[in-house]
């Protein structure tokens, strides 16, 4: 396959930044700054197909965001090819723009003192969105993010959750094919979240869009996407499924074992986590402790009420990797 | 190569500009009466010094009342324009550039000079200085009694848009700095034009020839209103060309376009470190 094949394609990308450092000693500060070499991305390659809804996780300062506006054409690599729809976002800004959708973390496309109606009817003269497509695309966002009633409003007005809400409706205004999403459920509320999850979900699968997602949380990113790529310290740490990825740190699982008041539990192999109202939550691996030898010692313990076994969350598989990599 | 704009398309997004700002004026009517009159009172008390002091004394410099008067109903329709065509932060471009705020106009599908003309066009803000530049015109050219002819209306508007392009180009190459220095920087465009503005509408006429000099080349503000008035008047300043704004103009716009398009390739490549969400087109 060529690069022109995929949606989002990215080769041997670095990025380097040069950051000035602040000496104690004023005048060499001035005369002499030391600088400091931030190596953000560092031979970074993948691809990702059309249609693909995929995560890019990482602790902070991993380059994901550096990655995000690489791909929007805000930066330019220091090194290597970027290309959108086989398109490249230095040369090509205004086409690919036209096919693109992004939604930067805790920025706002909304104009701020007018109404969101407004905002999108801007949309649909910058982007000369025909009628039609505009009036259908909004019809949906309203139904299905519930944004109706939030259309006669001003931005400024808007609690966080109607906010990212309305910035998504609008960012769909003019069908994009490709869709970058920075962080796009940080500060949301379950409920919120929880919309904001269905809705991009339904526009991969029925709109076919291609959807490359960042956020911290990882329970969401497993949720929406099929394939996760793990950033660390620029470099690509991880390219597969959710349960590849839990694969590499064993089976990690959580057990959780109500006990009657007056007994307590202690159990081979298996860390304990919390104690709390006599509900004990233990921390395990399940290829190293195999569930027959768990049982065996559940039932040989006194005053068990209640036992619960479930996989870790992935957060917690997450944890465990960027403590490795630290 | 970036794609150019259709005219359908400017015009569309002229119109999208001036319906939205007609939107903002008339959110609350008090606040459109309150804004249009402060606006009015700002650029009457901006002009009426030299005017209260060429009317005590007759005359200010070499310039009689009625000429002084003539400059300052320039100096205001000039306002009215820049107010008109500069809304949203597009003149004072500093502004933008120190926020990190570039970001939202690189993911728009135009060309950027096309955001750039269209995105602070506000025809109702600027309505009420507007009225006043030309009321102020019509009295002064009543009171010289200068005929008006059809060439010399066209002289007033290329000579308004060579002022203009001189603010602007003004405004974008100290704006450079704020690619470098975004904090720091982030209101240099304002100090080169809004902090000027007093100096640009000075009569310059009487003045030594060295400060007349200065004032026509290394800071150029005697370009914006004074020299187009002398112009205008037919009495151009230090047997200078009347064409002289013009080349000043155009020379100073494309050295400013070509340095905006190097310090955006600066952007691109070091990107922002610094993004304020505060003050984002309004």
């Amino acid at each position: 396959m060529s690069h022109t094949d995929f949606a989002v394609s990215v080769e041997g990308a670095s990025k380097i930044f040069i950051q000035r450092q602040r000496s104690k000693n004023l005048l060499s500060s001035l005369l002499r700054p030391e600088k400091k070499e931030i190596k953000a991305l560092d031979n970074v390659s993948f691809s990702i197909a059309k249609g693909e809804f995929a995560a890019y996780a990482g602790p902070n300062g991993a380059g994901k965001s550096t990655t995000m506006k690489i791909l929007a054409g805000m930066l330019q690599p220091t090194q290597g090819s970027v290309s959108i729809l086989g398109m490249n976002p230095a040369k090509d800004r205004i086409a690919i723009m036209r096919k693109l959708g992004i939604l930067l973390a805790n920025r706002t496309e909304l104009w701020w003192d007018h109404p969101i109606s407004q905002s999108f009817e801007w949309k649909k003269a910058v982007w000369d969105i025909p009628s039609n497509i505009y009036k259908q695309n909004l019809e949906m966002a309203s139904e299905l993010l519930g944004i109706g009633s939030l259309l006669g409003a001003f931005a400024r007005e808007l609690s966080l959750g109607q906010r990212m809400r309305a910035d998504l409706a609008m960012m769909l205004l003019h069908s994009p094919e490709v869709i970058l999403l920075d962080e796009p459920t940080i500060g949301l509320d379950i409920v919120a979240k929880r919309q904001m999850i269905d809705f991009l979900k339904l526009i991969n699968k029925e709109k076919a869009a291609t959807i490359f997602v960042t956020s911290h949380d990882m329970d969401d990113l497993e949720e929406m996407a099929q394939r996760v790529l793990m950033l660390s310290d620029g470099k690509i740490a991880y390219d597969g499924s959710f349960e590849g990825l839990r694969a590499i740190t064993g089976s990690p699982t959580r057990l959780t074992v109500a006990m009657e008041a007056g007994f307590s539990l202690c159990l081979d192999g298996a860390e304990l986590v919390s104690v709390e109202n006599n509900v004990y939550v233990f921390g395990l691996d399940a290829e190293k402790l195999p569930i027959n030898s768990l049982m065996q010692q559940l039932s040989n313990a006194h005053g068990v009420k209640d036992v619960e076994i479930r996989k870790a969350p992935i957060e917690q598989v997450i944890a465990g990797l960027y403590a490795e990599w630290e | 190569m970036e794609a150019k704009t259709s005219l359908k398309q400017f015009l569309r997004l002229l119109y999208m500009s001036a319906k939205m700002d007609l939107a903002w004026l008339l959110r609350d009517s008090k606040y459109a009466l309150i804004c249009m009159v402060v606006d009015i009172a700002d650029n009457i008390a901006a002009i009426s010094t030299v005017l209260l002091i060429a009317g005590r004394i007759g005359s200010i410099g070499s310039m009689g009342f009625d000429e002084a008067l003539f400059m300052m109903s320039y100096s205001s329709l000039l306002n009215s324009l820049y107010i008109m065509l500069g809304a949203g932060n597009n003149i004072i471009i500093s502004r933008v550039i120190g926020r990190g705020q570039l970001d939202h106009m690189l993911i728009q599908p135009l060309p950027l000079i096309t955001q750039l003309a269209t995105s602070g066009f506000a025809p109702f803000s600027g309505f009420g200085n507007f009225i006043v530049g030309i009321a102020l015109m019509s009295a002064s050219i009543h009171r010289i009694g200068m005929s008006i002819t059809s060439l010399w209306l066209l002289s007033l508007l290329i000579y308004l848009i060579a002022s203009l392009a001189i603010i602007a180009s003004m405004s974008y190459l100290s704006a450079i700095m704020a690619f470098y220095a975004p904090v720091a920087a982030e209101e240099i465009s304002s100090t080169a034009i809004d902090d000027a503005w007093p100096l640009s509408a000075f009569p310059l006429s009487g003045m030594p020839a060295i400060i007349q000099v200065a004032l026509l080349t290394v800071f150029p503000y005697g370009l914006i209103s004074w020299f187009p008035s002398m112009c205008l008047l037919g009495k151009p300043p230090l047997g200078l060309s009347s064409y002289y704004p013009v080349a000043v103009a155009f020379v100073l716009s494309n050295a400013a376009g070509y340095m905006f398009k190097k310090a955006m390739n600066y952007y691109t490549m070091k990107g922002s470190n610094r993004y304020v969400p505060h003050g984002f087109r309004r």
